[in-house]
């Protein structure tokens, strides 16, 4: 069964997007836009109040992890359902493009707008000619 | 005669590393194999933007309805009772005068978007006692149902 192991470790190894230990987790639906300052990030997370909402930002990948707030009550029987019960995990890999002091984000209705600035090195810069 | 797996040059077997800490030759196969199904499953999994996903709940003395409509105004969100069905209409315009606050600068102003769904409710509702509630982006319709369609739980003496 080692040797198993050793060829094939993806039966024992963990999938990537629960690697976190939040359970189930799905990936939102999410927009960037692109500006000459900034990338314009929208992330529709309904049902994801303030607390429930984690917004990491390391050196090469901003992590975005949505917790429902709202938890079916006991008594309530789902007759019939389209969401999942699952937290929500956006993981967007970058190369150190982003300013990660200067983030802006707000979350309102479900929707998360944030605003990454780009890193000084990534802006055009107009280089003067003598 | 020995047996030796090739095995494709690359900087790892290039540079000499104890055996424990190689990595195995499949793990490359297996982040793209996990990309791959990434990118078609994490299109598979979020819902066209045109159709929103409802849950109906039911409880002793309502049903719910729970839609997820993320970014939307109170005001622009119409729930309607017609004929056994419960029509909910979202709308947003677009934005005439341009956003001034920092996080919305970047151009990233809602466009306009008009959504409507149209569920069929059970016919024990009382049409004119159903109530809304929007929160975090989620829609609850709140459907009491009609008194003769709770349950009724009658204690019979036994002689």
């Amino acid at each position: 069964m080692s040797l198993f192991n050793t060829l094939v470790p993806s039966f024992t190894r963990e999938t990537p997007s629960r690697a976190s230990g939040a359970g189930p987790a799905v990936r939102p639906a999410y927009e960037i836009k692109e500006t000459d300052e900034a990338y314009g990030l929208t992330v529709f997370l309904p049902g994801v109040a303030k607390e429930g909402l984690e917004l990491t930002a390391e050196s090469t990948e901003l992590r975005i992890v949505g917790r429902r707030g709202w938890q079916q009550p006991a008594g309530w029987t789902a007759i019939y359902r389209e969401s999942a019960p699952a937290s929500f995990e956006l993981v967007l890999a970058h190369d150190n493009a982003i300013d990660a002091d200067k983030i802006v984000a707000e979350l309102k209705d479900g929707v998360l707008r944030a605003s990454l600035p780009k890193a000084a090195a990534l802006k055009p810069r107009k280089i003067a000619v003598n | 005669m020995r047996l030796v797996r090739y095995t494709y040059p690359s900087y790892r077997s290039l540079a000499t590393l104890p055996a424990g800490l190689a990595r195995s030759p499949w793990s490359g196969l297996e982040s793209e194999i996990d990309r791959l199904f990434e990118s078609a499953l994490g299109d598979f999994t979020t819902v066209p933007s045109t159709r929103f996903p409802v849950d109906l709940y039911e409880d002793k003395n309502n049903t719910y309805v729970r839609a997820e409509l993320p970014g939307f105004n109170r005001d622009d969100i119409n729930v309607e009772v017609v004929d056994g069905y419960l029509n909910l209409t979202a709308a947003r315009k677009a934005p005439t005068v341009p956003a001034t606050d920092s996080a919305q600068a970047e151009g990233q102003a809602a466009p306009a978007l008009s959504l409507s769904r149209s569920i069929g409710i059970p016919e024990d509702v009382q049409a004119d006692k159903v109530s809304a509630a929007y929160e975090n982006g989620v829609l609850t319709v709140t459907l009491p149902k009609r008194e003769e369609a709770k349950p009724k739980k009658v204690t019979v003496a036994v002689k």
